[in-house]
């Protein structure tokens, strides 16, 4: 037991930090939250262990989103971010901008198709998804391609809008 | 074969789709030239797509060492995390049992200016079931039409629209309510909750999304203690029970059983947590059902079950609220 559970942190923990850090954006807070949701799972022995964990970790990072929220920490949190803390690099101050407006793009959809999207760029199958979200098989490809353009869209009209502000 | 839509073009390039259905789209975009451009642009914005979300991917690190040997959670990052929240339980609990202690004193004092002098002794919590029952026993029965006026009040079921922290008086007395159930038949009951035990089975683990499908209504849960999974349940009789694990602390695990039922169940339900107090001795009013409450979460039955003492687990029932989006 602990042997698949050993295999599936290998093929699975990178992508579930992946999948927390675009709920929590703090990859330190990833790192412990998936750590939990696999400690998690070493007790509970669950059948599905894959599936299992994301449904856990989207728990607990809703969780967590409640109790930052709550604690007024997320401000903190914001501006304890590189950012403009530091003179830093052009190379990683672009990186940080770009990830700001990707994270501001994402907030933009809706909380399913956000889901949905994330679940999906952290390897999980449409039939997984479809489990874990309540959404109909056949309805993942729709909520994709509307969760997909939705970023898109999103994302670039926040660069107009930059270069606006800019002009 | 009509137009392929957006979400079979995407299944379809996310290699998700059956070979049957692979085989017809083929045949379709072999010969749509419309399709077949509709395809290379939605390959565009999947690949536009998945390179923004690369952006926003948290820093690639080295994959920490697997704790396979542990059998127990790494305690240290549990209580990092939960030990506020569990403060907090703690004090709301202690609240709650304090301001009962508290107000324990005083209905017996109250008590004695009227009617029932064999309720003047003083009550010492730890002996609630023989105080309460000699109290029952002694009292002639011409006393009864006129009972100290808290105790029918709080067999009154009433809402309860405060918030969570101006809760401590009411779920005082709720839990002085249910306390005065739980004793007089403390072994009914007992027995009932193995009963209980055995008859919520619980499932497949599932989101919150399906649980407030299955439910048809915010899952109740008690406010402010980590949700650990929600599980689909099975019951004779409920035509949707989801069950949802919650963590008091870093090793008490509680789980609040939602379960959706037709109104007539609903009623046996109440009449079956009503019993104890029907069975009562010398009760000349009808019995008052300490358990309905039904105010938030309206038509869903509620129970909570865990490690605790019949006491904490009701005064953790009377904390459920649904738990909004």
């Amino acid at each position: 037991m602990s042997q698949d559970l050993a295999e599936v942190y290998r093929t699975t923990y990178r992508a579930l930090v992946r999948f927390l850090y675009r709920k929590v954006w703090d990859a330190e807070r990833a790192e412990d939250l998936a750590q939990e949701a696999f400690a998690r799972a070493v007790v509970h022995k669950p059948d599905n262990a894959r599936g299992w964990l994301f449904i856990v970790a989207a728990n607990m990072a809703r969780d967590d989103a409640r109790r930052a929220a709550r604690e007024r920490r997320h401000l903190t949190l914001l501006t304890a971010e590189p950012q403009a803390s530091e003179p830093a690099a052009d190379d990683a101050l672009h990186v940080e901008n770009e990830r700001t407006r990707v994270r501001a793009a994402l907030e933009q959809l809706t909380p399913r198709d956000r889901e949905v999207l994330l679940l999906w760029d952290s390897g999980v199958s449409y039939e997984a998804i479809a489990a874990q979200t309540g959404l109909a098989r056949g309805a993942i490809g729709t909520t994709l391609a509307r969760a997909r353009r939705r970023l898109v869209e999103a994302y670039e009209a926040g660069q107009r809008g930059e270069h606006v502000a800019r002009g | 074969m009509s137009h392929v839509d957006d979400g079979m073009l995407h299944a379809y390039l996310d290699g998700e789709l059956s070979p049957a259905e692979v085989q017809g789209v083929d045949a379709h975009l072999a010969q749509c030239s419309d399709c077949g451009r509709r395809l290379a642009e939605e390959r565009a914005l999947i690949a536009r797509a998945a390179e923004l979300l690369a952006l926003a991917a948290p820093p690639d690190r080295e994959l920490p060492p697997f704790r396979a040997g542990d059998v127990k959670p790494p305690t240290r990052l549990w209580w990092q995390v939960r030990l506020p929240l569990a403060w907090a339980a703690t004090i709301a609990l202690a609240l709650g049992i304090g301001t009962y202690l508290g107000r324990d004193t005083e209905p017996p004092r109250r008590a004695e200016t009227t009617t029932d002098a064999a309720a003047a002794k003083p009550r010492t919590p730890a002996e609630p079931v023989r105080g309460l029952t000699r109290r029952a026993a002694r009292t002639p029965p011409a006393a009864q039409p006129a009972p100290p006026p808290r105790a029918r009040a709080d067999n009154l079921p009433r809402p309860r629209p405060e918030p969570l922290v101006s809760q401590a008086d009411t779920a005082a007395a709720y839990a002085y309510a249910e306390r005065v159930a739980d004793s007089v038949a403390g072994i009914t009951r007992r027995k009932a909750s193995q009963d209980e035990h055995g008859r919520w089975q619980k499932g497949d683990a599932i989101s919150i999304d399906s649980a407030r499908r299955v439910l048809g209504a915010d899952p109740l849960v008690v406010p402010g203690v980590p949700i650990e999974a929600f599980y689909r349940g099975r019951s004779i009789g409920y035509s949707g029970v989801v069950i949802v694990e919650q963590a008091l602390d870093s090793t008490t695990m509680i789980e609040v059983i939602n379960a959706r039922s037709a109104p007539a169940v609903l009623d046996e339900v109440v009449v079956t947590g009503a019993q104890p107090v029907r069975s009562r001795p010398a009760e000349a009013a009808p019995p008052a059902a300490p358990r309905p409450a039904p105010s938030p979460g309206a038509g869903l039955f509620r129970e909570v079950r865990g490690p605790l003492s019949s006491d904490s687990l009701a005064a953790l029932r009377r904390l459920l609220r649904p738990l909004r989006p």
